[in-house]
């Protein structure tokens, strides 16, 4: 039976110059439990629809037209009332920042009360059992209902929120990018949970994800929104794998893989549409290779595809399988082809041997008379990297793992409170003593967020020329160099962009003008700290290319460090596994995608979605969360959560190099390639979800 | 709750420190003040050599500086605030009857307008564009920037010579001889005469208020656990409580230090309503050079200052469980 119909679902927002077009026409309907996916770039209106769902659209938003049937009950034309008494009871939400969406002065506990008591008239006590039985399924523990949002780590804020939607048992629960912002091997506890318990509620699952990947393995039927419209619709079976829209293609393509695999990711060129009018054409029309006249005259209908459960909205259906061979080939989408050749590295550039960054912890006034030793956060500790020319080394590691800290350390942001650091032949005292400015100018390092490291009142010129009046370089043709270091990035023409501030560009655009202002002191070392996390996923690899691109014609060593190992696969020629401070593992981005000899790698690498429906993953969950920085065990560290652990991992910390093999070191007593199998039997034979740490790292 | 004990006890230390401080200040300055409280009574010629040196060493005046200091620090820190040179009273006996008519002045106004003009902010807030928000903040605005005494004197001007609703001055009739503060405060006529400068008072330091709980709710608004909230179905209501409770410390915060500052009376008001306050006092002891007094008044006043800011860094610890682990279990 269908749950939740969606009719020519249409909603504007008016801004104070234009309307927005934000959804146009979106049809899809949920049967009764059933998984559903809605997938899309951003901007392309998936969480808009959730919204308007919920009744949460903001205050400039309207459902202009389309009708919203769950039960039988039209919902656009409910009373605030009614449509009150309906949330969380039917229709619960799991939202998309689980780090801010919950009410930081109000605790858990109370939170989930809350809900519970807004739709039904239960007693204080009964609620508060029915939440620590909540806590209890979500894998929280029930003791803890007390605590406050803050002294949870971000994926068991997530686990709160699922308590909270779970609590009425709804029929339909829209989880609005539910993982987004969590760590692989968190993601896929939240998934691996919000699916055990759906199964076991029988609720209707509606999942708005950016991730391909995710809904592949979690869903059974999907929508591919695109500029507000549906482009493809179907079972998940079909579309994903014989998708017969030029965008699911382009989008599947451009999700790097991370099997090492040589076909390179795809990124569909160009930006995502503007949606200040009713599309006329097409709206893939202007990034799509395979558009023809017809394709600019109306916005193709969905089709059904005959004698399976499959859609598709493209005048051209009837070439789906000459467009797939074609989609594949970069050439289609008019990227000219990434030239093969082994880059060959120079000379070192960086090198640190045993390099540390200890925090001290603050101390009461009395141990601080007794003379204790205070602790210490370590959260770089003893990381022995060398970087070359022409390479791009990947770091990475969960949050709260020291990758950051460690490009910072690098970076000179942070003093290291021990260990070598010799950059360009010179060690670190040189620098320290009076030659920072000129670090300053070779190493360059690339943050996170584009929306928050460029500063809104300067335009593009003063942003990329400000590096050159500071350390007074190329002072005579400032403009030459601004100009020639957009272009290096891609922003093309130049002319075109000096003027602009960075809200009038695009997300991957403001992120390109962070690498320009990177480059244009011609720096011999990059550090790239999570450059690509709040990129879409054609910008992502358009990124992700460039920097590639650069190391190669530039001569210049990249760190990249990530949480996300597609992307560092991609780019990186070296990879090293950071947990808790230190490399674990440490080798060519091939062989460790391979072969990957620690069982925290193997974690990890199992842990990232398949996009293809039709492959099974061997999921292995890792117990608990990495303990405690300041009182961490003796032995190996990772021996706590280690499916492998022995007692010799207790007793004494492994090396890098106990594998005896230079090109490919891991720190563990036991490397060897059987550790998936040993591992996911280890993993299914007690319970994996046993969270008791409050995991102060994330706090 | 460790935690929470050595944050007090860091923040008791801190105002120990800062009481210290600012008795000292107090002292060094009115020392550095030409001219001395015997300066007229010497001029007049009323008084010999003999007489001042012999006042002076009454009041420790001929001990070495370093002697009047400890002296000072030891009395002032326990409470024992001497007599007031010009008024020949023990200066408490001075005092209190004047912190006390400022406080029941200002303290209820103070409250009042806190607990309304933060409802209203909040609901102006809240419903962001509206003309209630419009017409609010101006109207406080204007209140606010136009000093007190104007609007006082153009409420007497309206409500007691015009409608001749209320007296224009003073804190009773001058018929009136009450015993004590019940009878004092008690009374009809006391009420009448209190309307009036309350009123001011309360629309004096509403905008203050207004503002800064309308901006926290329009900061609040949109904020992901809010749209949690409407999802869970709460009333608007019931939301709109959320979203001040969250924004609800920078209000605590400067009430408590309005609070302090409340000691210090509204030298304005008082002197337009002729509410014989403490502000009043302090001015007219600074001319006359009153050292006891002014002493007292200065530390009286720098001390409520202090007790204010610990209490509101308490109450933030309390009212904010991110501020310190374990401070706010019960919040």
């Amino acid at each position: 039976m269908t749950l939740l119909d969606v009719e020519n679902l249409k909603v504007t927002y008016t801004t104070e110059d234009d309307t927005v077009h934000a959804v146009n026409d979106v049809s899809f309907s949920i049967d009764e439990g059933v998984n559903y996916g809605l997938a899309g770039e951003s901007g392309s209106g998936k969480s808009t629809i959730a919204e308007a769902l919920l009744g949460l659209l903001p205050g400039n938003g309207t459902v202009e037209r389309g009708k919203i049937t769950f039960n039988g009950r039209d919902i656009t034309s409910l009373s605030d009332t009614e449509r009150r008494d309906m949330l969380w009871e039917d229709i619960a939400y799991i939202p998309q920042s689980a780090m801010d969406s919950l009410d930081p002065v109000m605790s858990t506990g109370d939170q989930i009360i809350q809900a519970i008591q807004a739709h039904r008239s239960v007693s204080d006590e009964k609620a508060r059992s029915r939440v620590e039985e909540l806590f209890e399924i979500v894998g929280l523990d029930p003791d803890r209902i007390d605590d406050y949002p803050h002294e949870f780590s971000g994926g068991m804020r997530q686990r709160v929120t699922i308590a909270m939607a779970l609590a009425l048992e709804p029929d339909l629960i829209i989880a609005d990018e539910p993982t987004t912002g969590l760590d692989v091997i968190v993601q896929d506890k939240i998934i691996d949970k919000i699916l055990e318990i759906q199964e076991r509620m029988d609720s209707s699952l509606l999942l708005i994800t950016h991730e391909i990947g995710v809904i592949a393995e979690t869903c059974d039927e999907l929508s591919i929104l695109y500029g507000g419209k549906v482009m493809e619709q179907g079972s998940v079976d079909n579309v994903l794998v014989n998708p017969t829209n030029p965008y699911t293609m382009g989008l599947k393509n451009s999700f790097p893989e991370i099997d090492g695999s040589n076909e390179d990711a795809v990124a569909i060129p160009g930006s995502p549409p503007n949606l200040n009018h009713e599309p006329t054409a097409c709206v893939f029309k202007d990034r799509c290779p395979f558009a023809t006249d017809e394709c600019g005259d109306s916005h193709p209908d969905l089709v059904s595809l005959p004698n399976r459960n499959h859609r598709s909205a493209c005048h051209h259906v009837d070439k789906a399988a000459q467009m797939r061979r074609d989609a594949k080939n970069p050439e289609t989408w008019d990227i000219p082809e990434a030239e093969d050749t082994a880059t060959d590295t120079g000379e070192v550039v960086l090198e640190t041997d045993n390099l540390e960054k200890y925090y001290e912890q603050s101390q009461s006034l009395l141990s601080q008379f007794r003379g204790e030793d205070p602790d210490y956060v370590k959260a770089v500790d003893g990381v022995s990297l060398s970087v070359r020319r022409s390479e791009v080394v990947g770091i990475a590691g969960e949050s709260g793992c020291g990758k950051s800290t460690l490009g910072e350390t690098m970076a000179l942001l942070e003093d290291p409170t021990g260990g070598e650091f010799v950059f360009d032949g010179e060690p670190y005292e040189y620098y320290q003593n009076s030659n920072l400015e000129e670090f300053r100018r070779k190493v360059q390092i690339i943050f996170q967020d584009p929306f928050d490291s460029l500063n809104p009142r300067q335009t593009v010129r003063k942003l990329v020329g400000e590096p050159l009046t500071i350390h007074d370089y190329r002072s005579d043709e400032h403009e030459q160099a601004i100009i020639e270091t957009l272009e290096k990035v891609g922003l093309t023409p130049a002319e075109k962009f000096l003027d602009q501030y960075p809200h009038e560009l695009s997300g991957g655009q403001r992120q390109r003008v962070a690498v320009a202002k990177a480059l244009v002191l011609d720096p011999d070392f990059l550090i790239c700290d999570e450059p690509a996390s709040m990129l879409d996923v054609s910008l992502k690899v358009n990124l992700l290319n460039l920097l590639r691109e650069l190391a190669d014609t530039e001569d210049i060593g990249i760190v990249y460090i990530s949480h996300d190992l597609a992307s560092l696969m991609q780019v990186s020629d070296r990879l090293a596994i950071m947990y808790l401070g230190r490399i674990i593992e440490e080798g060519a981005v091939d062989r460790i995608a391979n072969q990957p000899k620690h069982p925290y790698t193997t974690s990890l690498l199992s842990a990232a979605p398949e996009k293809d429906p039709t492959t099974d993953r061997a999921r292995v969950l890792l117990d608990g969360e990495p303990p405690d920085p300041v009182d961490l065990p003796t032995g190996c560290k990772f021996a706590p959560r280690c499916p492998k652990a022995e007692e010799e991992c207790w007793a004494t910390e492994p090396a890098l190099d106990e594998s005896e093999d230079e090109d490919h070191r891991a720190a563990c007593y036991f490397p060897d390639d059987e550790t998936a199998e040993t591992a996911v039997e280890a993993s299914q034979t007690d319970d994996p979800d046993q969270s008791t740490n409050a995991g102060s790292l994330s706090d | 709750m460790s935690q929470f004990q050595r944050f007090l006890a860091k923040r008791l230390a801190i105002s120990i420190g800062l009481t210290l401080i600012a008795v000292s200040v107090i002292f060094v300055v009115l020392r550095l003040l030409p001219g001395s409280p015997f300066e007229a009574l010497v001029t007049s010629g009323n008084l010999n050599q003999q007489q001042i040196n012999e006042i002076r060493a009454l009041y420790g005046l001929d001990q070495p500086m370093w002697r009047q200091y400890i002296d000072y620090m030891v009395s002032i820190l326990t409470f024992q605030f001497g007599y007031s040179i010009l008024r020949s009273q023990p200066v408490w006996d001075v005092l209190e009857p004047r912190l006390v008519n400022t406080l029941i002045l200002l303290v209820p106004a103070l409250v009042t307008t806190a607990i309304l003009s933060s409802a209203l902010g909040m609901y102006a807030g809240w419903n962001r564009g509206s003309l209630l928000e419009k017409s609010s903040i101006i109207t406080t605005t204007f209140l606010r920037s136009t000093p007190v005494f104007i609007t006082a004197i153009f409420f007497i001007i309206v409500f007691a010579y015009n409608l001749e609703l209320v007296p224009a001055f003073g804190m009773r009739s001058v018929t009136a001889s009450p015993e004590g503060y019940v009878d004092t405060f008690l009374s009809i006529d006391f009420l009448h005469h209190y309307l009036l400068p309350f009123t001011v008072a309360v629309l004096y330091y509403s905008g203050d208020f207004l503002l800064l709980a309308r901006n926290g709710i329009v900061e609040k608004r949109g904020s992901e656990f809010l749209k949690l909230h409407k999802a869970k179905g709460l009333t608007e209501m019931q939301q709109l409580a959320r979203a001040g409770r969250n924004s609800m410390l920078p209000i605590l915060t400067y009430f408590a230090l309005r609070l302090g500052m409340i000691f210090q009376g509204l030298i304005l008001l008082e002197v337009v309503f002729g509410w014989p306050g403490i502000g009043r006092e302090l001015v007219l002891a600074i001319q006359q050079q009153d050292y006891p007094l002014v002493q007292a008044a200065v530390f009286i006043m720098a001390l409520a200052v202090i007790i204010a800011n610990l209490a509101a860094d308490v109450l933030y610890a309390y009212f904010d469980p991110t501020v310190s682990t374990g401070g706010g279990s019960s919040a």
